[in-house]
This record gives structure tokens, sequence and C-alpha cells, in this order.
């Protein structure tokens, strides 16, 4: 790997971590309350824990701010598909 | 259901894993340095404790890849399976560790910014003298932080579990890169291949486990589902199934799982809606089928969950004729009530 290159590679995984943490600290102490009710009343300790998790995939827990959902998607399975 | 998240559902036997698994780790720990330095006068504190780290974050990643097929083949490893993610998240935090140093030792040094310098360090891929195996170390890495991150239950409710499982299959290629990067790492040192051995047998145990355990249930499945008149499946005999659990079988694509409880049966989908836990390794308490893994109930005949709670799963048409269990394929809606099937139609009923 070229040393341009490499640093590219750097400051471009640098910088989307940043936003991530960013936006996982509000999420994980506000927003979060918003998409899943069972986060709402989660413990101080767990919005500590997911905070790492936001911050690698804020892209997606952005989209579903933006988007207004109150709840984490519905599973299908084989059986309730079925029907 | 009333759940809320905390970081841990905490209780007795998490205290006493987590203790034990601290112990071990540490143990581990400081009887490789004390070997390695004991052994090499020219070792040094940082090396011996990069290997450390490194060695026993595969040491417990062997571990975890076993554990699965190890609980599918003996219900007495279901435990370690239930405490799976704790080895996990420690496994990350000793690869992290290993890693950190190993950078700050060799790559630190310099005016270059550590990482940069490790991407860029002499590179031939066609030598495996040379090989840049950090390369491998890192590709795992990233993909350990990825699943240790998401490893509480609020992710797999978040990505949904079919995404969440996929993304946690990926501690097979990071098996897979950091078997490489031990193995080329330590034939790049000088001094007999004993690590590369040792990697290769627990690599083929791990492997073996896995194809054993695939192979076994593979059968498992298609003995319980053979299929009886009206396109009815005969699932068991109702005495093998013990008082208040379950057996499962493999119908219309997903699992179910049929109850015994007081004298009579009763059959739903084994997923639970929460997060798809398996609800036939649960048992029924105070008449609710109840799920091994975090506790959500649904009542037997009608797959509801008890008022004021509103989980509903699918449940199936079942019937005991002679004493054999037979399921309807098509799954009811979720929700459905059916009338339990007796075990000894015009027969007092056992209570549990
Ligand atoms: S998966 Fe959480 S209670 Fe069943």
């Amino acid at each position: 790997m070229t040393p341009l290159f490499a640093s590219w590679f750097v400051w471009l995984t640098g910088g989307y971590l940043l936003l991530g943490l960013g936006f996982a600290i509000p999420f994980a102490f506000r927003l979060v309350n918003r998409l899943d009710p069972v986060a709402a009343h989660g413990t101080r300790p767990f919005r500590l824990l997911i905070i790492p998790g936001a911050t690698l995939l804020w892209p997606l827990l952005l989209r579903r701010v933006l988007r207004r959902d109150t709840m984490p998607p519905t599973e299908r399975t084989a059986h309730r598909n079925i029907q | 259901m009333s759940a809320f998240y905390r970081a841990v559902n905490w209780n007795r036997q998490k205290y006493i894993f987590d203790g034990l698994l601290a112990a071990t780790v540490l143990g581990y720990l400081g009887l490789f340095i004390s070997l390695s330095l004991g052994q090499d006068s020219n070792a040094t504190l940082e090396t011996a404790l990069i290997r450390g780290l490194g060695s026993g974050a595969l040491v417990l990643l062997t571990v975890i890849l076993a554990v699965g097929p190890l609980a599918r083949l003996d219900r007495r490893f279901v435990p370690l399976l239930y405490n799976r993610r704790h080895l996990g998240v420690a496994m990350f935090l000793l690869a992290l560790g290993h890693a950190s140093f190993a950078v700050i030792q060799f790559h630190a040094l310099g005016d270059v910014n550590p990482v940069v310098s490790l991407l860029t360090g002499g590179a031939d891929f066609h030598d495996p003298a040379t090989f840049p195996f950090e390369w491998l170390g890192l590709a795992g890495l990233v993909i350990l932080a990825l699943m240790a991150a998401t490893s509480h239950d609020f992710w797999l409710a978040t990505l949904t579990a079919p995404v969440w499982k996929g993304l946690h299959m990926l501690v097979y290629p990071a098996y897979v890169v950091l078997v490489g990067h031990v193995a080329l790492g330590s034939l790049q040192q000088p001094g007999p291949p004993l690590p590369t051995l040792l990697l290769i047998a627990s690599a083929a145990l791990v492997l073996g486990l896995q194809l054993f355990a695939g192979w076994r249930e593979r059968g498992l499945d298609r003995q319980q589902a053979s299929v009886a008149a009206e396109g009815w499946i005969a699932v068991c005999d109702a005495s093998e199934i013990r008082e208040g659990r379950a057996r499962m079988a493999l119908v219309s694509g997903e699992r179910i799982a049929v109850f015994r409880y007081e004298g009579r049966i009763s059959c739903v989908s084994n997923v639970c809606q929460h997060q798809n836990g398996p609800l036939g390794e649960g048992k029924i308490v105070d008449g609710c089928i109840t799920c091994p893994w975090h506790g959500y109930q649904y009542l037997p005949d009608s797959g509801q969950s008890p008022p004021p709670f509103t989980e509903k799963i699918p449940t199936f048409n079942v019937r005991v004729i002679e004493g054999r269990v037979y399921v309807d394929p098509r799954p009811n809606l979720p929700g459905t009530r059916v009338e339990p099937a007796l075990i000894n139609p015009g027969g007092p009923r056992r209570s549990a």
C-alpha cells in the first residue's frame, strides 16, 4: 500500500468514526428512546454499552431516526411468511 | 413484555462465570509471561505480553467456536453457550490489547502515523517469509470489533436476527484470517513451528466439531418429520416428551415446538417473537411456554402472551392418535387458539 493511499484510508476511517461518535452519544442517551420502546427505559450502563456499536453503524441508525421509526423492525420467519 | 435493557442481566450464574473467566484469563497471561521470560533470556516483558494477549485471544476464539457444536451434541455445554457473548467480548479485549501493544512497540516510534506505518511496511504477498501478516490481524480485529460492539440484545432487535446472525457469522472469516495471522507471524520468527502446529490442530478440532454436529442434526430433523396420512406429520410419541417440556421438529421450513403439559399437547412455532429464541428449549412455567433466552411467555394453546402483553406466535393444529403426536404442517395465524390434544382422551388429566 502506498503511503498516500494509506494516509487517505486512515483519515477517511478516522473521519467516519469521529462523525459516528458525534452521533452515537446523543443517540444512546436520547434518540434511541424514539426508536425502541424497550430501550426507552434502558439503564445508563446499557446506554454507554451501545455507544461503540452506534459509532460503527451510525448511518443505519440515522436513517431510522430521520424516517421517524418508532419500533425495531418485525422479523419474518418461515412460519409467518406462509400466511 | 415488560423488559427494559440493562447492560448485563446479571444473575448468580453470570457472576460465577465471569469471575472464573477473568481468573482463567489472568492466570493464563501470568503463566505465559513467566514461562516466556524464564525460557528465553532475550525475551522482553513487552514481547511476552503481546504474545500472551494474542495467543489468549486465539484460544478463547477457538473455545467460542467449539461451544456451539458441543452444546448441540451434549446439553451440559449449554450454560457455556448462553454466556458465549461474554467470552466474545473478553476475547475482543485481549485481541485489542495485543494489537495496541504491538502497534506501540513496532510502529509508534517513528514520526509516521502508527497505522499508516503498519499499512505501508514492506509488503510482499508472494513470499510467506515477508507476507504482511499484520494486515490479516487488522482485518480480524475489525470484524471482532464489529461483533463485540453489536453483542448486546439491543442490536439483535435493531438489526433483526437474520442480519445480526449474518454479521456474527463473520466470526468464521475472522477465525481464518487470524489463524493465517498467527501462522505466518510465527513462521517468520526463528525457532520451532510449535504454535503453527497447535493452531492447525485447533482449527481441525473446530471444523470437525462443526461438521459432526451439523450432520447429526440433519439426521434428527429428517427422522422426526416423517410424513403421515393426510399430510399431517408424525412428530414423536407423546411419552417421549417430558412433562412441561417440548420436542422440536422441522416443519414448513422452520422448527416447531410440541409441548406436553397436564395431559395435553400443544404445538407452536419454535421462534420467540422477541429475538428468535428457541421456545422448544424452554419450559412451561405458570401455565405458559417460557422462552429460555429472556423469559417472554406464551399460552401454549393460542401462542399469545398473557395479557397485558401482545406478542403472538403462529400455532399448529395437533392430534394424538394411539399415543403418537401428529401436527398439521400449515401454520395458523399468530395467536390463533387451537384446542390442545388430549394424551389419554377420557382418562384423568395429569398435573405438572
Ligand atoms: S428471545 Fe428474548 S425472550 Fe425469547
